[in-house]
């Protein structure tokens, strides 16, 4: 196998694939991503993929979300079919004491210019449903949507390494070096040299970072996620709690635990879950549970994106977030113009990692 | 609610683990999702053997009528119709009687769950009144219902064997033996010889090409070694060996290995049927296929450990016990199946998938 590169990508998760193919867009030869294992076993695999902008906060984060959102349907165009679906996005709320919380954040909104609007009982009922009666009322924007994140990360790998981008899977880095201005990136299968290094690593940024001794303060944190049996098709849109996918199964959950690496699932959060969704979709008490699974979040200490340029190492670049799947054609397309035109079409020092000092 | 020990699976395996564990004081609990205790054992009306020496020769459900008869004796309750469908984060089982969930702490916990049979897949093979040779048995044993009336059976194991005969018993007319391997597998030769001596044929080296039928099987095609003939069947039993259920192990986070002779990946385990979880034993077909004798056995060194774990019973004691239930397993289990499993014991330190749920 080839080992000079001219950029090496370490991840190929929704962020790293992202990357790798909006670069493979500019230039078709020299561009290798490396993944420990394969590039949907990490947090991309196990994830509830809307592609959400709503209630995003603040709102300059909702904003950079939308921003990506409105990239989907070209990129769908691009790679092909990924089962983008913009279905619009339901927050419900329950007391009709939240109402005035939500008239502040569609206020908020406003002035970016993300519509949200804030619907009353008849209102949310008359868009879905099969939603609880005992609903007060919800927030719902057009823009939210989800997407198929298996066929999003093969769409983006097909589309890459037909413009030319190689992948090593199954190959851990467990090693980087800095000589004559390169990298020397070793890895189980071997070492490769490049100019350009993208960290992506996910959940495992942190590690990836002490390698070169930079500190990349992600965290972990894990959300279990229940999965009906197929069902007919009966849920309009994507609700904050669940989605229903195009093959019928409900996705349902979205908690959040500090567990570490591990990967189990408890039945403390699978009740609560079952629970929570059978509040929103009474009807769901009686679908079948066929199986359960935990994700591992990549969480930065901040909560917000860290992307860009690594302080004080020339052409080093780190891309680790939560809500990866929301945020990868922006990502994508950031860190490419970043690599090839030396500046960005949205200005993106906000989530530099030099915020943490 | 709380448990001393929390037995899952009661199969043979389990309940002679809840006999050694409640006989010595402890408080125990027997979920399985059947709605009788004695697992497999309940359509098995064949004659067991060998048997531990405690107990005289009897027949399948005979020894589950007489291990269900000794558990009442003790401090067992069980939970029929109850599955075990996770654990909470602090250990305890959630059990659901298939309308709510609820939490089981228990000290120690001893999984006996069992075994699944494996299919054989050939073209159509998923048309009603093709089964595993088990699913067969279960029908007409404890049932009391025919599969079919014309059936071949494939494989040739001394389960299969055993099954063809019980369907001839019942006068359904055994068609044919079809066999991939070049002779019979099956160990107990006079099984093979009756079969034969009722004019059944074995066609070796041969399988079954293609099934037919609208909405059920009505005829199939065997490939034999130089032509391929057609028979009209309703019923097809296969025998594709069975495997060690793991979904509760592997829940619980348990490590495994790979030992064919046990019947693929098997849960590792030390010679005290504990596994690499301290607090979870393990007995029975779970931990390696064997035959019933044996399987006893197992579930009785899981309740001794679990005994002396929870101090009813002295180390000295549970030690003398353990080796005397050792040899006598050597000397009772087909020398294939504990070569296996000794070699499997070693493998207790290194297994080859462990904390599988560390990403
Ligand atoms: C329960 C849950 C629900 C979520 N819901 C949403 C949602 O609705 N919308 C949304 O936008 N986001 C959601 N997310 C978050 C989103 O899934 C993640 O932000 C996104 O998947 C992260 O992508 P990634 O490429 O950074 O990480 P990953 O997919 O984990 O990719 C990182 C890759 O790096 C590789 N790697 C790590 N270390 C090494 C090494 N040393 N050598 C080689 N390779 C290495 C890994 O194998 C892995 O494939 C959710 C997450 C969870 C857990």
């Amino acid at each position: 196998m080839e080992t000079n590169y001219e950029t090496i990508v370490i991840g190929g998760g929704v962020v790293g694939s992202g990357i790798a193919y909006h670069l493979s867009e500019r230039y078709k030869e020299g561009v290798l991503v490396l993944d420990k294992k394969y590039p949907m076993s990490g947090t991309s695999g196990s994830t509830q993929a809307w592609v959400w902008v709503h209630n995003k906060t603040p709102s300059w984060y909702a904003e950079f979300s939308m921003y990506s959102a409105e990239l989907y349907p070209y990129l769908s165009k691009k790679i092909g079919d990924v089962e983008y679906k913009r279905t619009g996005g339901l927050s419900p709320f329950f007391n009709e004491s939240d109402r005035e919380k939500a008239e502040k954040l569609a206020e908020s909104y406003r002035k970016i210019g993300i519509k949200i609007k804030v619907l009353s009982r008849e209102e949310v009922l008359e868009k879905e449903p099969y939603m609880n009666p005992e609903v007060a009322g919800a927030t719902y924007s057009s823009i939210d949507g989800n997407v198929n994140p298996f066929r999003l990360i093969d769409m983006y790998m097909r589309a890459a390494k037909r413009n030319g981008v190689r992948y090593s899977t199954y190959n851990k880095v467990t090693e980087i070096k800095k000589q004559d201005g390169k990298y020397s990136v070793v890895s189980d299968k071997g070492a490769f040299e490049c100019k350009n290094l993208i960290l992506a690593g996910g959940t495992w940024s942190r590690e990836i970072g002490d390698m070169l001794g930079v500190k990349i303060p992600v965290n972990q944190l894990r959300g279990q996620i229940l999965v009906s049996e197929p069902l007919k098709p009966f849920l309009n849109f994507t609700i904050s709690g669940l989605r229903q996918a195009n093959n019928g199964e409900v996705l349902m959950g979205y908690s959040m635990e500090e567990a570490g690496f591990n990967r189990a699932t408890t039945l403390d959060v699978i009740q609560e879950t079952a629970n929570m969704a059978v509040q929103y979709v009474p009807g769901l008490r009686k679908a079948k549970i066929v199986r359960a699974f935990s994700g591992i979040r990549a969480m930065p200490e901040d909560g917000f994106p860290i992307l860009g340029k690594v302080p004080g190492h020339e052409n080093l670049y780190v891309a680790a977030t939560h809500s990866g799947v929301t945020l990868s054609p922006l990502i994508g397309t950031l860190i490419t113009e970043l690599i090839m035109d030396g500046e960005t079409s949205i200005p993106i020092d906000r989530y530099s990692l030099r915020r943490f000092g | 609610m709380k448990t001393d020990v929390l037995i899952i699976g009661g199969g043979p395996a389990g309940l002679s683990a809840a006999i050694e564990t409640a006989s010595r004081g402890l408080d125990v609990t027997i979920v399985d999702e059947a709605s009788k205790l004695g697992g497999q054992l309940n359509q098995q009306t064949q004659a067991l053997r060998p048997l531990p020496s405690v107990h005289e020769p009897m027949r399948g459900f005979e020894l589950a009528d007489k291990l269900i008869e000794q558990v009442k004796g003790f401090n067992v309750r069980p939970l029929l119709n109850h599955r075990v469908v996770g654990f909470y984060a602090d250990g305890s089982a959630g059990i659901t009687d298939e309308e709510n969930v609820f939490p089981v702490k228990a000290k120690k916990i001893i999984v006996a769950s069992g075994a699944a049979e494996k299919a054989v897949a050939f073209p159509k093979w998923t048309l009603p009144g093709i089964m595993t040779i088990g699913a067969a048995q279960t029908l007409i044993n404890r049932d009391f219902v025919m599969p079919g009336r014309e059936a071949v059976i494939v494989g040739s194991s001394d389960f299969a064997m055993e099954t063809a005969i019980q369907l001839m018993d019942v006068g359904i007319r055994v068609k044919a033996i079809i066999e991939k391997q070049n002779g019979a597998l099956a160990k107990e030769q006079e099984k093979v010889s009756e079969l034969s001596r009722n004019g059944i044929p074995f066609y070796f080296n041969s399988f079954i090409r293609e099934a037919r039928g609208n909405g059920q099987v009505a005829q199939i095609d065997i490939e034999l070694p130089d032509e391929v003939i057609t028979l009209n069947v309703d019923l097809i039993c296969m025998d594709g060996g069975r495997a060690p259920i793991l979904d509760v192990f592997y829940q619980l986070g348990c490590s495994f290995g790979f030992q064919e002779e046990l019947g693929g990946w098997v849960p590792q385990y030390s010679n005290t049927f504990q596994t690499d979880r301290e607090d979870v034993f393990i007995a029975g077909n779970a931990a390696g296929i064997s035959t019933q004798g044996p399987l006893l056995l197992t579930g009785m060194i899981a309740g001794i450990s679990v005994s002396e774990e929870l101090q009813a019973i002295s180390p000295a004691e549970a030690n003398e016990i353990r080796d005397a239930i050792w040899k006598e397993l050597g000397l009772l289990e087909c020398k294939e199946v504990y070569t296996g499993r000794v070699k499997h014991l070693e493998n207790f330190t290194s297994p080859v998938l462990k904390d599988q749920f560390i990403s």
